[in-house]
């Protein structure tokens, strides 16, 4: 059976491609920091299955500090392939903590593609980058080819991952590749992004739980996807021939006007009689707004997004009226 | 109204909880801050019934960057801070000494630095442990007792402890440090070994597990309950001098003896066989194997015995300790029965 090694198992990605790897008979290693949060994540279906758990899954307690540990740690499990998804995930959250952001984001990668560069084992790596990494970008849409230009300390420190993943493949031969993902949403988004709150405030204002929704501004604009088909395109991407790096992106852009909209329609009910605006919450809006050109991934790999834009929305608001009961 | 403004760090576990509750109480405006995970979780709050509480404000920060510390000091215009955030798990802390070392003992300094440099009349809490003691010294444990930790967590608190009296004595900033011993309630985790029992009793007794596995029976704690403690806290900080005091129940029971409490608090009374790696208890009444040792759950360096005399606090502070033991346990139980009949428990 291959092995796969995961960090950032709890948060969406990690949990959909372990459910994936899972189904195709991996051992699946997943890094966590926190063991008290294990029960209560993403992955709480699979630790809570004692046929998967401490069988066909293990879980380590593990930190990027940590490097001795890790080195261990990986070294015992001799991975085939590694997917490195784990970081502070928000770019906004990043000018408010920019040295732990660099270290999480940014060291941590380097400190994982020293350990896969001194192991004797062959191992594929696939670093999770974002769209951030193109920052304000010069044309629309992006591709593998754009300018690296982030405006934020996150898109920064992941633009120094994506470049340390390329400079190992380069200078050691590794298959070391970065994925360069667009926004991908899924049921299991946490609470902080504006998918989420938005459904989850449709949701409960459905429910009679809640009587307006906040927001700043409906203008701003995204290019957004179905999280489960960018795992797939991930594990894609380290099944092919020769490893490189690719966008995971859907080439269309909507705004949060249009997610509203859905949101509310799929419901039944009218956005503009819930819909408040507050100036606190405007964030700086991008000239040009991310959009990417997935046809390089179509190309190679035959990577599609399956699950259009309103359907994304639609399955979002159903998923949290369902836990609302 | 003047309210006082308080920054608690780690307003998501156990202690961060009752504190900011007894806080809010007094008309205190309360900044929490929590590290920012996919799965952080304010179960505890909400459980409080605080979450939404207008005076509380839920802050994502990081103890390991000064930078941020300094801000937080700044645009809040706290006047106190507890610094009860840490990489608390004492067996995480073998694997991961250098993030334990980090956030444990580094974060305490970045915390005075601040205070340094912001604003030196912040009164300062450091939550200091038991775990200081490990191999300990002497019996019971007091303010001078010599420490000895036995795990990466109890080194890495010993030196937020010491760096708390040396900001005191060199630059004159009012920190605490609060030496508490084990305290529990129905907010604590599930990963420490009371609740992982109270949890578990409840479980079993609703026929939802089997057997609860344990590692050393024999480790005996002072254990005391946690919203009393949290008192004991601010009443430091209130002093006309900061001082170092022991917080604890001058009462020291077995890892066994909790478990008879448990079971006995869902009317099921245990008989012991066995003994070491091979110890069982088996449910008196039907014969049914109730407990068993794993040896995966033993530590490197075992801690073997805790008992502190809270003397100088009841002296000093007026606190002292009042829920038994046995009460305690009964209100974990409780709370966990409840939680598995309602569904979950976190």
């Amino acid at each position: 059976m291959p092995v796969a090694f995961i960090t950032g198992i709890t948060g969406q990605d990690g949990s959909y491609l372990a459910d994936l790897l899972l189904s195709k008979d991996y051992i699946v290693h997943g890094l966590v920091h926190r063991p008290d949060s294990v029960g209560s994540s993403n992955i709480r279906h699979l630790v809570a299955d004692p046929k998967i758990m401490g069988k066909q899954l293990f879980l380590h307690n593990g930190s990027f500090e940590d490097a001795t540990h890790l080195r261990r740690v990986i070294s015992r499990a001799q991975p085939d392939e590694f997917y490195h998804l784990a970081g502070q995930s928000s770019p906004r959250l990043s000018l408010e903590l920019p040295e732990a952001t660099v270290d999480s984001v940014g060291m941590a990668t380097l400190r994982l593609l020293e350990i896969l560069r001194d192991l004797d084992h062959r191992t594929k790596f696939l670093y999770a980058s974002s769209s951030e990494v193109f920052g304000s970008p010069s044309y629309s849409p992006q591709d593998e080819l754009t300018p690296i230009n982030p405006t934020t300390p996150y898109g920064a420190a992941k633009a120094f991952s994506q470049q340390m993943a390329r400079i190992y493949r380069i200078a050691y031969k590794l298959p070391t590749c970065s994925v360069i993902l667009y926004n991908h949403e899924s049921p299991r988004r946490g609470g902080h992004f504006v998918t989420m709150k938005i459904a989850r405030a449709v949701a409960r204002i459905k429910k009679g739980l809640q009587k307006e929704l906040q927001l700043g501004s409906l203008t701003g604009r995204r290019d957004w996807g179905w999280a489960p088909d960018y795992v797939c395109g991930m594990w894609q991407m380290l099944q092919a021939d020769v490893v490189d790096d690719f966008i995971l992106a859907t080439g269309k852009l909507h705004s949060v006007e249009e997610l509203v909209q859905n949101a509310f329609q799929s419901v039944g009910l009218q956005w503009r009689d819930y819909v408040k605006f507050d100036p606190d919450l405007v964030t700086t809006v991008e000239p040009i707004a991310p959009c990417g050109n997935p046809s390089k991934a179509q190309r190679l790999l035959g990577w599609q997004n399956t699950v259009g834009f309103e359907e994304m929305m639609e399955r979002l608001v159903a998923a949290e009226s369902d836990k609302l009961g | 109204m003047y309210k006082k403004t308080a920054i608690i760090t780690g307003i998501s576990g156990q202690d961060g909880a009752y504190l900011s509750k007894l806080l809010l109480s007094k008309g205190y405006k309360v900044y929490g801050t929590y590290r920012r995970t996919s799965s952080v979780n304010f179960w505890r709050i909400e459980e409080l019934g605080l979450l939404g509480h207008p005076d509380l404000h839920l802050v994502e920060f990081d103890l390991t960057d000064l930078g941020t510390c300094l801000r937080l000091l700044h645009t809040t215009g706290a006047t106190e801070i507890y610094n009860l955030a840490a990489q608390s798990f004492v067996g995480v802390s073998f694997d991961q000494p250098h993030t334990t070392a980090q956030i444990t003992a580094i974060g305490a300094l970045n915390l005075l630095e601040a205070i340094r440099l912001v604003n030196p009349q912040i009164r300062f809490y450091q939550a200091s442990t038991s775990e200081m003691f490990g191999k300990v010294q002497a019996i019971p444990q007091v303010e001078e007792t010599p420490f000895w930790p036995r795990s990466p967590y109890g080194v890495a608190k010993l030196y937020a402890h010491w760096i708390t009296i040396n900001y005191r004595e060199s630059y004159d900033i009012f920190g605490c440090s609060g030496i508490l011993f084990n305290h529990e309630s129905p907010l604590r985790g599930r990963e420490f070994v009371t609740r992982k029992i109270t949890d578990s009793v409840a479980k079993i007794k609703l026929g939802k597990l089997d057997v609860l596995e344990l590692g050393n029976l024999d480790a005996k704690r002072d254990w005391g309950y946690a919203e009393e403690y949290v008192e004991g806290m601010w009443r430091m900080l209130q002093a006309d001098v900061p001082d170092t005091f022991v917080l604890a129940t001058n009462r020291t029971e077995t890892v066994r003896d909790f478990v008879i409490m448990a079971f006995k608090a869902v009317g099921i009374e245990l008989v012991w066989k066995g003994n070491a790696e091979k110890e069982i208890a088996e449910d008196a009444a039907t014969g049914k194997l109730l407990l068993r040792i794993n040896p995966k759950f033993y530590r490197p360096a075992e801690v073997e015995l805790l008992i502190g005399n809270p003397a100088k606090a009841k002296e000093k502070l007026g606190w002292a300790p009042k829920t038994t033991l046995e009460e305690l346990c009964q209100m974990m139980v409780d709370a966990d029965m409840r939680r598995n009949n309602n569904g979950a428990s976190f």
